[in-house]
């Protein structure tokens, strides 16, 4: 009915059209058509007539029997563009689907009894879903050192979703037993320049190879989230006069047939807290010699909690982390062939940090909003057998100013004391992005 | 002696420091725990995508914004940080469609 409507109109607005030349044509002579303009006039009209006839059988031809038709299709039209997606989903094409993230960061060192120094790293992450379910992703560091540059393999990891809470992964990972390590390592989280001891380049390991298991479980109002992951573990130092008892944890290729068993549990009773106890349990001895069946126990306890506070007027965020390890006894150059034995002992280590820092993102001082100020202590003790080894407490002061919500620029003062050794107090500076 | 004073007063600060944090979050209760008083039979579950983001997100780092990313960047990023942040599958749907429609 509106189609019919609309040609109506149309004919009435052709018709309007075509008599205004004549009527204007009139009014320039004496305001009537002659005989011969009316009959070209309605020569003119029955052709358009005809002609809207002759449209609307053709309009009517197309739509009306393939009614369905012309609906099927803008059915199937809305199928068709979501099959290639699909497609292109599954099949990982296009780049819809992948991601660079990562960080970057310059440091400034001026520390007590060394020489000051700049330093710089860059750390691509690498993202790649291939489906909803599964994901790759890998990080890849380059930090400059005293030989050109370093570039190193942090992870590299295929996880899989196995339902809304379980997740499987294997591959190098970040060993979930060292919290620090998993969350608040990257220098764009992490809100001083350096590290904390213990955590990081200490007694706890920072990645593994191997395969895990994750996963998180609503209970209620809190939240149960617990990772167990296989590995090869750490190796065990036994001929480096420094380090003997140790555990070097860049173990990429296992020196034995036992494999490292970890994990952690973290429980979480409110969103903003969460308190976590990581493990893992190994054999780190090569293979065939007396040190093969040494075991290491390594544990870890946490407690993260972050508050955006009316009371406080901005936010308040607490982490802190400590651990211990056990390297079982054994006897270090037997025979005094390495010139530091027989060293006979028990490596038990511990350490940790607890970090607060505060953001008045709520007072009115709005370039206040942007300034961090964060204080940490971190502790390593040694046992005191081990050769090398010197127990370590900092106090350390900094200052964030952020740029973005992952772009700092950071300050800090650090009090070192490493026992027995003179201080190496340190200025640490240090511009962050992440992206 | 004097290592383990300072010890001491290390551990008694970080006690200390947590005693003035959770007396704050209880001084100033975040919404989800107000929510999740109510007698519901899956509390997480009623959570908005933007309660989930702010308390789950900052629990580590810096909030990004919504524009930071392209929907389809969030899309990798959830994925990413459902696997490393122990997020579950209706929390990363959560947080995504709150970014997305942010965005």
């Amino acid at each position: 009915m509106r189609g019919i409507r609309s040609c109506y109109l149309i004919i009435a607005s052709l018709l309007l059209t075509l008599s205004q030349p004549a009527t204007y044509g009139e009014t320039q002579t004496d305001g009537y058509v002659s005989r011969k303009e009316y009959d070209e006039l309605k020569q003119q009209m029955l052709a358009l007539k005809k002609e809207v006839e002759t449209l609307k059988k053709e309009k009517g031809q197309s739509t009306s029997p393939p009614a369905v038709a012309s609906t099927a299709p803008a059915a199937d039209f809305d199928k068709q563009p979501a099959a290639p997606i699909e497609e292109q989903k599954s099949s990982g094409l296009g780049t819809t689907k992948f991601l660079i993230t990562g960080d970057g960061e310059t440091t400034f060192e001026a520390q007590n009894h060394n020489t000051s120094t700049f330093t710089a790293a860059f750390n691509p992450v690498f993202l790649w879903e291939i489906n909803p379910r599964l994901l790759f992703e890998a990080e890849v560091s380059f930090e400059l050192s005293k030989d050109g540059t370093d570039v190193g393999l942090e992870y590299a990891q295929l996880s899989y979703l196995l339902n809304d809470y379980i997740t499987l992964g294997a591959g190098e990972f970040l060993t979930p037993s060292n919290v620090w390590m998993e969350r608040f390592h990257p220098s764009w989280i992490n809100k001083l320049p350096d590290h904390p001891l213990a955590v990081h380049d200490g007694i706890l390991p920072e990645k593994s190879v191997g395969a895990q298991i994750r996963g998180a479980f609503p209970i209620g109002p809190t939240k149960l989230n617990l990772a167990l992951y296989v590995s090869n573990g750490p190796k065990l130092i036994t001929d480096d006069p420094g380090a003997a008892g140790m555990l070097r944890f860049e173990n990429s290729v296992d020196n034995n047939d036992n494999k490292a068993v970890g994990g952690r549990i973290g429980f979480m009773p409110f969103s903003e807290f969460e308190v976590g106890y990581g493990f893992e349990v190994a054999k780190p001895g090569d293979q065939g010699t007396p040190f093969a069946n040494v075991h290491s126990v390594l544990q870890s306890v946490d407690v993260n909690f972050t508050h955006d506070s009316d009371l406080l007027r901005g936010v308040i965020d607490l982490h802190a982390q400590y651990a211990w390890t056990r390297v079982g006894h054994a006897v270090y150059d037997p025979d005094g062939s390495l010139g530091f034995g027989p060293l006979s002992f028990s490596n038990k280590r511990d350490g940790g940090y607890a970090q607060i820092a505060y953001r008045p993102t709520k007072v009115d001082f709005e370039l206040a909003r942007k300034f961090e100020f964060v204080f940490r202590w971190d502790h390593l003790n040694q046992a005191p057998q081990a050769p090398g080894a010197l127990d370590e407490e900092r106090w350390t002061v900094g200052v964030d100013y952020w740029l973005g919500p992952s772009t700092a620029l950071k300050a800090a003062y650090e009090w070192d004391q490493p026992h027995g050794q003179p201080n190496t107090n340190a200025l640490l500076l240090q511009a962050v992005t992440g992206f | 002696m004097l290592r383990n004073i300072r010890r001491q007063f290390g551990v008694a600060w970080a006690l200390a420091a947590l005693g003035t944090m959770v007396g704050s979050a209880v001084a100033d209760p975040p919404p989800e725990r107000a929510k999740s008083s109510r007698a519901e039979p899956d509390p997480e579950a009623q959570k908005s995508g933007e309660e989930l983001w702010s308390a789950n997100c900052r629990l580590c780092h810096n909030i990004r914004p919504a524009n930071a990313y392209s929907d389809a960047q969030w899309d990798v990023i959830m994925h990413h940080m459902r696997v490393r942040a122990f997020l579950t599958g209706q929390e990363q749907r959560a947080i995504a469609d709150f970014l997305k429609s942010s965005n």
